[in-house]
């Protein structure tokens, strides 16, 4: 591989899970650097240096005027021929939770503003591990070879709501990136707490047409390694009794290896 | 002109349909649009782009016809209450390229449907959503909203006409009666109204008299307040520091601090301490790169009037305290914990003997306190792991909101030891941050009094965390490690009045510019400005050369910061407004003038003769019972609440086990590439006040410990923080309760060589109120001591949970079960208290948890809860929960009736499980221990299964540990 990757992480204004984004790509081999959205803003030329843009979780903006809407607005006015610049070069976005807020509001996904991702049906913040499963016939290449994740959620704004038509068109264009399940895997059919927030056919992220740009609300980078899982005790326990070491890899990493392996970046392989 | 632009949600709404649920809860069919209001005396709130930012186009509309309804129903804020929403508004109006006035207000609006509903069922809705001291509130029909032509535009604007001269003088050449009145009751204004407590005794008065005597002349009203503010109980601690019986150098220094002393002498090449309560934290060694700070606050009288706004400033507050810690530390963790009165009842007390001034209902109190450090802590993206809910029905009119944050610093930052910083005489006083309103006046001396009918309004503020986000982003990620400031600290109680004021100490003096100070609205007195406790401010000591940088950096993250004096060596506290000076004090008087007020103390033991109460003929149904209590019972719901693995950090969480059983401790892994874990938990056992407060602090201070040795922190990592809440504390006999606590802490934390880093107090958690008839009456908090604690092991692969892991695991008993049901959850459970209150020993004790430690060390236990509230009943139902497995066990090796065996809360008790390849390993570190008790194992059943006196289903259990509080 002759150039490593490059991710930029935005901060500022309430967004508040940019370190832990930018170690999760840091880990698997991408280097990156954390920008301040007003100096992104004062120099948007900087983004031809990234090749992926994460937009982490966080508040921002308090939610105020709506999750994401805020931040939204202020990306919009000012970067919004940057960001399509960005996202028609051979590119990956993610936004995560608050990111992931954003990123509908801007429309980056699906395409247009057509999904709004809004107050839980318990009015009422929920954070909680859950699962997910992944949708096997999206081309999106942040989700290649992953069937399932176990990682947590945060959110009080979280429901993904569109209009049939556009449920439709992001089911026939395998769109729609992951779904809330059970833990035995079946689908979670807007039951609480395995669907968290109520959201339309049990979305948790959805892409745009490419797949490149992805949109999620679970936090991969909070599920990245297993001291971080809510079974962890359960996990080193059992690895103890086994007389083995327990790998320090979990679900949520897979997602930035696969943007490392997008850039022709080999997995990064931790002694397990 | 003023516009006002209505944004209406089409689609199912979460907001509408939880508040239609709650209403069902409570009798009332409704249907409910909730709507958001946005207004202004700026055109541009009606325009689309700025529209485009407030309404979501899929599921919202702007300004569109309304849908049927009966009545309308709108919430907006009072003048000069923090309005975050609108202030994001604002920032939203200036964005689409408005110009001029930009001021936005934001306010919600509840369309509401339903049969045969009455005026006072909407207002009655209406209470339920807003505080009448902060909030306004409009109503109107149908029709009188179709008349009106909707609800009108209100424009909450402040507007103050202060005329009056830069500073008042106050005449204190007045008789005994009138400077008592005056400390009391505060500077009378020409119209014969008060500005507010001053909270100064007689005593006090008499030297601030005797000193302006000697000056010449009188006291300007800034400079009195500035005494009062600096004198204050919240802020000197005087009855900590004063001379106690024969303890001359007072409880904090005799104690506290000698306690801490001793240790760290005592500890000599491995005393872990950095920095011990001469900051806004303490700080202890985390690794060779970082210290980890701490610190723990209440804010108890601001959430009894208003609970969202007391608990949201109070958990920003503490956070800038971490800010504010060294050259300013990165808040890491935050905890809470909360006692309230049972919200499931509505005791009537008022305010006011007119009895028009309702207390708020325990349950409105809960809520609002829960959801303020929700909105604090996660819009902030700092996790909160730990924390708990405890309830007596006496914190019915004051409850008590504890709220600690974790910090972590550099050890070295531009060479120098991060936790050192030092005003130097020259240097610009900057304030950065929020601007100053009359919000929070009077904020310390009214904390430092009972709340009575008199509780200034002024006093409640809300936070606004976005605004200190950017503040804390900018200041501890980009500017703290330029080295452009020399000293920084927060603004909290007393305002730029203590801040400045401490700082000032360290070079000598200061002198203030007060006009520029940076305003939310014009027209402020200059003592208001001085003394307000408006939010999200810190305080920096800047070299001359670097202010403009630096207020060009803060600007850059859209924090504003003004340079409003210069600190001196000149021994004066110098203000001036305009160039007029308007106080000129002796730095020597502001902070050691008050006199001394020697306090004597009376002592008598508590509680009634031990009971002989029926056995119980259904040990089952008892222990779901004892489970069922709120003291007990499961508080999933705060925790789900709260972000706990913001920052990539939690792992050991605060519902832990298949079964979800709410933990008193956290592990976090505040560094993602060190593997060192901060443990931290908490200890408190306010009832036990009532017999014994020597024995109360024993167990707080030994819960808090053991909880944490459990969880697999060595107990030679543990540090400790003090949180006293007392009550009445001007009464001998409350006063020797508290020297028995302080002579409890020191006994016991000196033997455990567990050190004390930080603390606060809160003296007067009293209600004066009155009753249904009018009758006045007081209702004093039993007097509570939180003992926090922090500690860190060397890899979070050394933690342990407290759910069993897995069928064949022995369960062993460590530490002995005594007849000590005094001030028990289980004699509480039948209406007594008795006698035999759990003596801790702290010798016998440490041996176990030094042995402990050593076995946590070699990964030998399985899983570990301590023995506390409810006893070792409770604690093997929570671990049979948690691992969702059965339990066969025989306590026939404790000597007592079965009741007291399962529910006596001796203290120094630890519950495990081990595997059977670990047994022998175990057994032998533990050889010369003579209170290992192996009572049972983990069985592949469903029940707890308790030899000879109760076989338990554990679904029942679970369902009598959870169902309390689960519709919250």
């Amino acid at each position: 591989m002759t150039n490593t990757p490059k991710a930029i992480v935005l901060a500022g204004y309430g967004l508040n899970c940019e370190e832990e984004t930018l170690y999760a790509f840091k880990y698997n081999g991408i280097d990156g650097d954390i920008v301040h959205i007003n100096d992104l803003i004062d120099n948007p030329a900087m983004l031809d240096n990234y090749e992926i843009l994460a937009v982490p979780g966080g508040f921002s903006y308090g939610d105020d005027t709506g999750s994401g809407n805020a931040f939204a607005q202020k990306m919009r006015l000012s970067l919004q021929a940057d960001l399509e610049k960005f996202v028609a070069r051979d590119t990956l976005v993610i936004g995560i939770c608050n990111g992931c807020q954003i990123l509908s509001n801007l429309g980056l996904v699906p395409g247009a503003r057509d999904v709004a991702v809004t107050y839980n049906q318990s009015s009422r913040y929920q954070c909680r591990w859950i699962d997910v499963a992944m949708n096997g016939a999206s081309k999106s290449p942040w989700l290649q070879g992953i069937d399932r994740m176990h990682i947590p959620v945060a959110h009080g704004e979280g429901r993904f709501m569109m209009s049939e038509d556009t449920l439709a068109k992001l089911t026939d264009n395998d769109q729609i990136a992951a779904t809330y399940i059970k833990p035995d895997g079946s689908a979670a059919q807007g039951e609480f707490p395995y669907n968290p927030n109520g959201s339309t056919a049990d979305i948790a992220a959805i892409t745009n047409e490419t797949g490149r740009v992805i949109a999620i609300m679970p936090h991969p980078e909070r599920g990245m390694f297993s001291w971080q899982r809510d079974d962890y005790d359960i996990l080193k326990d059992t690895a103890q009794r086994e007389g083995r070491d327990l790998p320090e890899p979990s679900d949520g990493l897979a997602i930035f290896a696969n943007a490392a392996r997008y850039f022709g970046v080999s997995a990064k392989t931790k002694a397990a | 002109m003023a516009y006002r632009t209505e944004v209406l949600t089409l689609v199912e709404d979460g907001r509408a349909q939880a508040l239609e649920k709650s209403l069902q809860a409570h009798g009332l069919d409704a249907r409910i649009n909730v709507i958001d209001v946005y207004s202004s005396e700026n055109e541009t709130v009606t325009k689309d782009t700025f529209i485009n930012s407030v309404c979501n186009p899929v599921t919202q509309a702007a300004n569109q016809s309304h849908p049927d309804f009966d009545w309308a129903l709108e919430i907006g804020f009072l003048p000069g209450v923090t309005d975050n929403i609108g202030h994001t508004a604002q920032e939203l109006i200036e964005l689409a390229g408005a110009q001029g006035d930009t001021a936005c207000y934001s306010a919600k609006l509840y369309l509401i449907k339903g049969n045969n509903l009455q005026l006072r069922d909407i207002e009655k809705i209406a209470a339920s959503l807003s505080n009448s001291l902060i909030q306004r509130i409009t109503i109107k029909t149908a029709d009188e909203f179709k008349a009106d032509g909707g609800m009108g535009i209100t424009i909450p604007k402040v507007t103050l006409s202060n005329q009056g001269s830069a500073a008042d003088q106050v005449d204190l050449n007045v008789s005994d009666e009138a400077l008592s009145e005056l400390g009391q009751k505060g500077i009378k204004n020409e119209d014969g109204s008060y500005r507010g407590p001053l909270g100064l005794s007689l005593h006090y008065m008499k030297a601030i008299q005797a000193y302006y005597k000697d000056l010449g002349r009188n006291p300007t009203d800034i400079e009195l307040e500035t005494l009062a503010q600096t004198w204050s109980e919240h802020c000197k601690h005087t009855i900590f520091a004063s001379p106690i019986d024969e303890v001359k150098d007072g409880l904090y220094k005799h104690y506290i601090k000698r306690a801490t002393k001793e240790i760290r002498e005592a500890r000599g090449d491995d005393d872990f301490c950095v920095s011990v309560f001469s900051d806004n934290a303490g700080g202890i060694i985390f690794d060779d790169n970082y210290l980890i700070t701490d610190k723990v606050e209440t804010h108890n009288s601001p959430s009894a009037l208003d609970p969202f706004g007391g608990a949201i400033t109070g958990i920003v507050g503490v956070n800038r305290d971490c800010i504010g810690f060294g050259q300013g530390a990165k808040p890491v963790i935050n905890r809470y914990g909360y006692c309230f009165a049972d919200p499931r009842t509505s005791p009537e007390l008022y305010r006011d003997k007119n009895r028009n001034i309702s207390i708020l209902s325990p349950e409105t109190i809960m809520n609002g306190v829960i959801a303020g450090v929700e909105s604090g802590g996660n819009c902030s993206g700092i996790p909160t792991p730990q924390g708990f809910a405890y309830f007596d029905d006496r914190f019915v009119g004051k409850p008590l909101v504890f709220v600690g944050t974790i910090g972590l610093i550099p050890r070295t930052i531009n060479g120098k030891p991060g936790h050192e910083k030092q005003a130097q005489p020259g240097d610009k006083i900057v304030m950065a941050g929020g601007r100053v309103g009359r919000d929070g006046i009077h904020g310390a001396t009214f904390s430092s009094v009972a709340l009575d009918e008199g509780s200034p309004a002024t006093a409640v503020q809300i936070g606004d965390p976005i605004t200190q986000k950017k503040m804390s982003d900018a200041i501890i990620k980009e500017i703290r490690d330029l080295g452009l400031y020399s000293a920084i600290t927060d603004n909290g109680a007393g305002g730029l009045s203590s801040s400045v004021g401490e700082m000032a100490e360290q070079s000598g003096g200061f002198h203030l510019e007060l006009e520029k100070v940076p305003l939310k609205y014009p027209g402020m007195a200059p003592w208001e400005i001085w003394i307000s406790e408006s939010q999200e401010r810190m305080t920096m000591a800047v070299p001359p050369e670097n202010t403009d940088e630096i207020i060009a950096l803060l600007a850059k993250r859209g924090v504003e910061a003004a340079v409003v004096g210069t600190y001196t060596d000149s021994g004066n506290a110098h203000i001036t407004y305009n160039d007029e000076t308007i106080m000129d004090m002796a730095m020597e008087f502001l902070h050691d003038g008050n006199p001394e007020t020697p306090l004597e103390t009376t002592f008598t033991r508590g509680g009634e003769d031990e009971p002989s109460l029926p056995e119980p003929s259904d040990y089952a149904q008892e222990l779901q019972d004892m489970l069922g209590r709120l003291n007990i019972c499961s508080k999933e719901f705060i925790a789900t609440q709260y972000d706990h693995n913001v920052q990539g950090s939690a792992v050991l969480g605060p519902l832990q086990g298949k079964g979800r059983v709410y933990a008193e401790t956290s592990v976090t892994k505040p560094v993602l590439d060190s593997p060192k874990g901060v443990v931290l938990s908490q200890g408190l056992a306010p009832r036990y006040s009532d017999i014994d407060t020597y024995h109360m602090s024993t167990a707080s201070l030994d819960m808090a410990v053991r909880n944490a040795v459990a969880a697999g922190v060595d107990i030679e990592q543990l540090a400790l923080l003090d949180n006293f809440c007392w009550c009445s504390s001007d009464e001998a006999e409350r006063l020797g309760q508290l020297k028995r606590s302080v002579e409890a802490i020191y006994d016991m934390a000196v033997t455990y060589k567990t050190p004390f880093i930080s603390g606060k107090d809160s003296m007067f958690n009293d209600f004066k109120g009155f009753d249904k008839d009018g009758n006045p009456v007081k209702i004093s908090a039993p007097p509570t001591l939180l003992v926090s604690s922090i500690g860190v092991m060397p890899n979070v692969d050394q933690s342990i949970s407290l759910a069993p892991k897995a069928a064949g695991d022995l369960v062993y008993l460590l530490g002995e079960t005594k007849d000590e049901l005094g001030g028990s959850e289980y004699y509480d459970q039948h209406g007594k208290i008795g006698s035999n209150v759990p003596e801790s020993d702290a010798k016998k004790n440490l041996y176990l948890y030094q042995l402990y430690s050593r076995a946590a060390r070699k990964r030998l236990i399985s899983s570990a809860i301590a023995v506390n509230h409810g006893g070792l009943g409770v604690a093997l139902a929570k671990k049979a929960i948690a691992g969702g497995l059965g339990m066969d066990i025989d306590l026939s090796h404790i000597d007592l009736r079965a009741d007291k065996a399962l529910f006596s809360e001796t203290t120094g008790r630890i519950l495990i499980t081990v595997a059977p390849h670990n047994k022998e390993a175990f057994e032998k570190l533990f050889k010369k221990y003579s209170f290992l008790y192996q009572i049972g194992h983990i069985a592949y059943t469903d029940t707890l299964n308790i030899k000879n006196v109760a076989t338990c289903d554990i679904d029942a259990l679970e369902t009598a540990y959870k169902a309390p509080l689960k519709d919250y």
